[in-house]
């Protein structure tokens, strides 16, 4: 049962490492993006194949099971994402009207 | 005192041009904001061949609010005194439009709002919705306006540059009125008519959502 879950968890980190290299490659990512998601997801391969690495940082925080550390920890990681992909949403957003006000204004006024 | 109409609107290409020709027996200045419509709403306003008339377009729709401060941006630029915005979908009637203009002109107060006569036509929802934002405003804001979500509303240029809003979407009405309350900006509110043409339009339940958490937002931020 382990070993299955440990063999989704495997394909599933090695398609995320194939993915932020595909839009690395399109120029769609930048240099310090595609190391920051090829550490996070390098990390998790690691940490499937050798859960114990982890077993004293769970019990340091008082957490059972290695795989609800790691539960928690995606959810974090999961959170911070979402909050800044909303703060970059809304800047873009505010970009995006004061550029389609301004256009919209000058063209009116000529 | 010189007063503009600023009419945003968005695919109204069935009531704009009736719209505009029954505000433009008032001889005052009209902007029309197009907030990126994609039907024939423009081309029949230029069908009607009014000089009074200045058409400005959003080139992507940004929403309701942006579309109202554009337009009110613009007619201040111009020298307007003071403005009145009508929304596009014909559900006010220009009749009324003396009103705001007699309460511009007696300058008792900056900000002039709408409130509609509620009949047996009004949606049940948009009814309960209006009276919740309502109370809503009057618990944090402690301003009560009787019909929140109207569109027919005035302004003078010194309430206008008061609480000139973020909104980009129809939390607008409600954010004016909670930066009116906030800014304790004097206020009439005037009975018009409203017909409800296109029940499937305006605000929706998953919209009102947003401004509820939006007013929560306002209470912390303005």
């Amino acid at each position: 049962m382990i070993i299955a879950l440990q063999i989704i968890a495997l394909i599933f980190s090695f398609s995320m490492i194939y993915f932020a290299v595909i839009h690395f490659k399109r120029g769609e990512i930048r240099k310090s993006e595609i190391l920051s998601w090829v550490f996070i997801w390098s990390a998790t391969v690691v940490i499937v194949i050798f859960p114990e690495l982890l077993r004293k940082f769970a019990s340091t925080f008082l957490v059972t099971r290695v795989f609800d550390l790691m539960v928690i920890g995606g959810f974090i990681l999961v959170m911070s994402l979402v909050a800044s992909s909303y703060v970059r949403t809304k800047k873009m957003e505010k970009k995006l009207e004061e550029m389609v006000r301004h256009e919209a204004l000058k063209k009116a006024k000529k | 005192m010189k007063i503009s109409v600023v009419i945003p609107f968005y695919n109204e290409e069935k009531h704009i041009a009736e719209v505009v020709t029954s505000v433009s027996k008032y001889n005052l200045p009209i902007v029309v904001v197009d907030d990126g419509s994609v039907d024939a709403s423009v081309d029949k306003i230029h069908k009607l061949k009014l000089r009074q008339v200045t058409i400005i377009t959003h080139k992507i729709n940004l929403g309701k609010g942006a579309a109202m401060k554009t337009g009110a941006d613009f007619a201040f630029a111009k020298g307007a005194d003071a403005i009145i915005f009508m929304d596009g979908d014909n559900q006010h009637k220009a009749d009324d439009l003396s009103k705001f203009i007699a309460a511009l002109e007696s300058k008792r107060q900056g900000v002039i709002f709408g409130s509609r006569n509620y009949n047996y036509s009004v949606p049940l929802v948009r009814f309960l919705g209006n009276k919740f934002a309502s109370f809503i405003l009057v618990i944090l804001f402690k301003i009560y306006v009787s019909d929140v979500l109207c569109g027919f509303k005035a302004f003078t240029k010194n309430a206008y540059n008061k609480i000139r809003w973020d909104s980009t979407g129809y939390g607008v009405e409600t954010e004016m009125i909670a930066r009116v309350g906030k800014a304790k900006i004097g206020f009439l509110e005037v009975p018009v008519q409203a017909i409800y043409h296109d029940k499937n339009k305006g605000v929706t339940i998953l919209d009102a959502f947003g401004i509820f958490v939006e007013i929560i937002k306002w209470r912390l931020t303005i």
